[in-house]
Parts: C-alpha cells; structure tokens; sequence
C-alpha cells in the first residue's frame, strides 16, 4: 500500500467513526450542534477520502473544507456508484444536483467557514447583538435533514458511502 | 504508449466531454490535460455554478467497459483557469499545461 493510500483510509477510518458518533448521539439526548458537527466532519472526512485517489496535494485536500460539495458534484461520473444505485448517468447526476443545497449546508457548519457566524461548534453573536452557544440553538437544518425527502436522501447517500467505500471509490 | 493508444485514448476523452456537455448545462468549457506520459484522461471542467475555491481539486473515476482509461475530473470556476493560465493557482500534482486542449459546448455538440 501506498502512502497516499494510507491517507486515504485513515480518512475512511475517522470518517465511519464521525458518523458513528453521529448515530450513537440520540436527538432525544444531545443538542444539535453536536450531532451536525460529527456530521459535517463525517462527510468532510469522506469526501477527502475519495479525493485522496487523485493527483491534488495532500496539502490542497487538509486545507479545504469543500470536498464533500464538489465530491457531490461529480460524483455521477463514478460508474460503479451508477451499477450500485442501478440509476443512469443522468439521473444520478440529476438527483445529486437536487441534494447540493442541503449538502453546502452541511459543509457551511465547519467553523472555518463560518466567519464568526452560526456553527456548530463555537459561540457568535447574532444581528440583534445577542450572544450565542452552539448547545442553546436549535439547528432547523437538523430537522430538514431528517424530516424532508431530500435530508434523508442525502443522510442515506452518506451512511451508504461511508460503508461502501472500497466497492465504490477505491 | 503506441499512437493506436493515443488516438484511442483522444476519442474517448472526446466522447467523454461531449457527454459531459450533454449533461451539464452550466458547464462552458473542458480542458483536456493531455500528457504522453500517462493513459489517463485528465480534465478541468469549467463552470460558472462550482463553488468558489482558490485550489483544483481532482477526482479519481476508475476505468470501465465503456470507458476503458482511469479518468481524473477537476471543477473549476472561469476566473480559477485564468489564474492557472497565470501560475497563480497550482495544477494538481503530475498535471502540466505543455499540451492541452480547450473545448467549447459549439465544439462538440454541432
């Protein structure tokens, strides 16, 4: 095994546990921004792991936190996750297309991203001058994600990349 | 590599890119990386709705029946390719401009 291929699947490694943490954590029990941080990492974490197969630089993948979006964006190239899915190149295309609103929004809770504003992690102050932690805000992304087709689409989608990754993107 | 394997490896990325426009409205320009050191297809698609980075990311799309050659995909937005033109926004490790080629959707739909 190569030294990009350990990278690869120890980006696997941590990925399947953020989402495992993100499972374990019942919504009865844990506020929101814990659960949607596991899940930002996770998906995060993912889409590194799939980048790492091509040519960018180890350095270009660590350093961004949009992998996970542009994975989604092309994604429909990979003709094993056509057979999988049993969709045609055009639908697959089609449907994820339909699921990169829901999927920048994920991205957007990295607190990299955030600047300063609503994350999950992190304290902010909102436009009225209030100031906010992450642990006392409800997160209506949660809900969307598991109470509308395409949240759950999309939550399916991850949970079958994390555990199909070596049939599909090695 | 042969000049059978090279025109080969041509009309595959043709064909790849016409489909590539075929499926992507937003999509303006591809630009095949071509090298002759390697039997891959390498391209930057250029589209105006990908997300605002200042670094190419490529992905990894391995071979099938249809299209039998390792295929390595980049999105870039049109102000990212004007700066790789400038060597202000470095190209995915391996990647060069010493052969390339830019297609437009009127290129290959007509």
């Amino acid at each position: 095994m190569t030294e990009r291929q350990h990278w690869q699947m120890a980006f696997l490694r941590q990925a399947r546990s953020d989402w495992e943490a993100y499972q374990r954590t019942s919504p009865a029990v844990w506020p929101a921004c814990h659960r949607l941080l596991f899940l930002q990492m996770a998906s995060e974490k993912l889409g590194k792991a799939v980048l790492i197969a091509s040519h960018s630089t180890l350095e270009t993948i660590t350093q961004s936190h949009a992998a996970f979006v542009m994975f989604m964006r092309v994604a429909g190239n990979n003709q094993k996750l056509q057979k999988a899915l049993g969709m045609k190149k055009v639908h697959q295309r089609a449907q994820f297309k339909a699921l990169l609103p829901l999927a920048h929004e994920i991205e957007l809770l990295a607190p990299a991203l955030a600047q300063g504003g609503r994350n999950p992690e992190y304290p902010w102050k909102d436009a009225s001058g209030n100031i906010l932690a992450p642990a006392d805000y409800p997160f209506p992304l949660m809900q969307r994600l598991h109470q509308t087709p395409h949240g759950i689409q999309l939550l399916n989608y991850i949970e079958f990349f994390v555990k199909k990754f070596e049939e599909l993107f090695v | 590599m042969t000049m059978s394997q090279n025109h080969n490896i041509g009309n595959a990325a043709e064909d790849l890119i016409k489909e590539q426009f075929e499926l992507e409205p937003s999509l303006e320009q591809v630009v095949w990386i071509d090298s002759d050191k390697t039997a891959e297809i390498r391209l930057l698609e250029i589209n105006p709705e990908t997300p605002p980075l200042e670094s190419v990311l490529s992905f990894y799309f391995p071979p099938y029946e249809e299209l039998p050659y390792a295929t390595h995909i980049a999105e870039i937005r049109p102000e990212v390719w004007k700066k790789i033109l400038r060597h202000e926004i470095p190209l995915p490790e391996g990647w060069t401009l010493d052969n390339y080629k830019v297609y437009s959707r009127e290129m290959v739909t007509v």
